[in-house]
């Protein structure tokens, strides 16, 4: 069972992983400031008042979100964890990107030349239906399939 | 620029303000019109510059447009801090660069060695913009109150953008520098008995509206009409809180902020949504907050006060209360270790009130003008027990917050309950 969804590119990208869904704004800077304060191996959520994210391993997940929100260091910090090499494979926006978002994959992209995939606008109904773990499927057209198995299965 | 006729690095910086422009929806840019501020003062990863970044643009000879403000300066005056060697060590080491950065700094237009502050806007320090002038600021406190109480036009951003922009003296013609970006689409109305916690109620918002514009009525009836000290504190508290917990970059209070004033209800929306606050919407949201300590039952060993930076008025506020709660349980000095956090400017207005200066001072409490935020920064500093009146800190740190009638409870007799 597969479901598409389409949006608009920010970044294009064909990538593949595991799904990782937060129904409210993601706090980048909450989310990634532990791990870059103690130069961790892996983005581990330390933002505590994300309670679908909190503790879970962000490093080369498909970041399923509204948009994020929080302190403008945001930009700088997503830069940072993709130069530290442990970013989100792919953000992808149930929304119209905002300000911060933009501005941390394209740093990340155009001064450290780390690509996060990112696409917006997927809509609502791509946030209701995507979960944990399913396995997603991103194309450079700003195709996203989600795949009801989970990552790693057939 | 983006042609590369005036050097690679800036048409570097053009090539990454049009996918900017672009991802944001915007056709062109505008000119930016004042002073910038950005939330980029430290040699820390994540939070400040990159090196590399920065050498690329100091080499190239770039420069602002106009000069600049800077949040905080980094916590490396440990007279005024009260840590231990370990401590120091370790802001040391973290901030090994920093010497470096703030000279690179003023390279790139800094207004002075002391233009670091989370609150520019105070008369004190002077970063004030006009009503209408378009900028690129960063630093969510800042850029909240910039649109909201100045009536300034200047879009959320990023750290770093921040810079690029202002070196480019060009932002994206979207969002708060428009007049359709700033119209408000939630009605907020507050019916609270009582003026509720400024950092209490910009949480609540925050969290409702997300990157909304909120019209929010009910307030001036508790905290009065038009901009004065009293207002302008209680607005910048407010603000930071809904834009760190949130993501809100404008707000309009009702007979209270400048477009509020003029225009009124015209700023709403048509299709608008609604949201009451009330004194148990606070209440539960007060009750929500984990403690986040290693040990939930510590005794508290520090207290954090301004965040962001205190306003003279809010000094004196702090100190008049601490000296009657000290009356009050009969004590010469705090128990728990408290540091308050104002600009530089702010702090040596404080410091020529010998009165004031000295009363704080000989209680114990400390004064600095660097980031209570950067200051738990320090893995060794995040392990103590700290509490703040900050949400905006309680949201980044395992800070614990209290309300501001508590916290002075708390630091005077160093007992937290529960």
């Amino acid at each position: 069972m597969r479901k598409t969804f389409h949006g608009r590119v920010i970044l294009p990208g064909d990538v593949e992983g595991e799904a990782l869904v937060t129904h409210t704004g993601f706090n980048t800077l909450a989310s990634f400031y532990g791990s870059i304060r103690t130069e961790a191996q892996t983005a581990t959520c330390s933002d505590h008042t994300n309670q679908e994210l909190f503790g879970k391993n962000l490093t080369d997940k498909i970041l399923c979100l509204p948009k994020t929100t929080g302190s403008t260091s945001a930009g700088a910090a997503l830069e940072k964890v993709a130069q530290m090499g442990i970013a989100p494979k792919a953000m992808l926006f149930s929304e119209s990107i905002d300000s911060l978002a933009a501005a941390g994959v394209i740093l990340a992209e155009l001064w450290v030349g780390k690509r996060i995939c990112t696409v917006d606008r997927l809509g609502r109904e791509f946030l209701e239906y995507v979960k944990d773990g399913q396995r997603i499927e991103v194309r450079d057209d700003g195709t996203i399939i989600v795949c009801e198995a989970k990552a790693g299965q057939p | 620029m983006l042609d590369g006729k005036q050097g690679s690095t800036l048409q570097k910086v053009m090539r990454t303000l049009v996918l900017y422009g672009r991802a944001l929806g915007a056709e062109r840019f505008v000119d930016i019109e004042g002073d910038g501020h950005f939330s980029v003062p430290y040699a820390f990863p994540g939070v400040g510059l990159r090196p590399e970044m920065l050498d690329e643009l100091t080499h190239a000879g770039l420069k602002t447009k106009h000069p600049f403000t800077l949040d905080p300066r980094a916590p490396l005056d440990f007279e005024n801090l009260g840590i231990t060697r370990e401590q120091e060590q370790a802001f040391e080491h973290m901030l090994r660069n920093q010497a470096r950065y703030d000279e690179q700094m003023l390279q790139l237009g800094l207004k002075d060695a002391e233009a670091y502050t989370c609150t520019p806007y105070l008369d004190e320090v002077g970063n004030i913009p006009r009503r209408g002038t378009r900028l690129a600021w960063s630093e969510s406190s800042c850029v909240v109150f910039a649109n909201s109480v100045l009536a300034a036009r200047t879009n959320r951003n990023a750290a770093v953008m921040d810079i690029l922009c202002n070196i480019a003296g060009k932002t994206p013609l979207i969002g708060f520098l428009t007049d359709e970006g700033r119209r408000a689409n939630w009605w907020v109305e507050v019916k609270t008995r009582s003026l509720p916690n400024p950092q209490l109620l910009g949480a609540a918002i925050g969290m409702k509206v997300m990157e909304d514009v909120p019209y929010i009525v009910g307030l001036d009836l508790l905290l009065g009409s038009g901009l004065n000290e009293r207002t302008l504190d209680y607005l910048k508290e407010m603000g930071a809180a809904c834009a760190a917990i949130g993501a809100v970059g404008l707000y309009h209070v009702e007979n209270i902020t400048p477009e509020a004033v003029d225009l009124r209800t015209d700023l709403l929306s048509k299709e608008h949504k609604t949201y009451i606050i009330d004194d148990r919407e606070l209440q539960n949201l007060m009750a929500s907050y984990p403690v986040m300590w290693a040990n939930r039952g510590a005794k508290p060993q520090k207290c954090l006060v301004g965040c962001p930076h205190l306003s003279l008025r809010e000094l004196h506020g702090w100190t008049r209360r601490i000296h009657d709660a000290l009356e009050r349980m009969g004590r010469d000095r705090v128990a728990v270790q408290t540091i308050l956090f104002a600009s530089p400017q702010v702090l040596r207005r404080f410091a020529a009130e010998r009165y004031s200066f000295e009363e704080l001072k000989n209680a114990g409490v400390r004064l600095s003008s660097t980031c209570a935020e950067l200051y738990m920064n320090n893995p060794l500093c995040a392990r103590e027990a700290v509490i703040t009146n900050s949400n905006k800190l309680r949201t980044f740190t395992p800070a614990r917050m209290l309300l501001d009638e508590d916290l002075v409870e708390v630091l005077v007799s160093g007992d937290l309950k529960g």
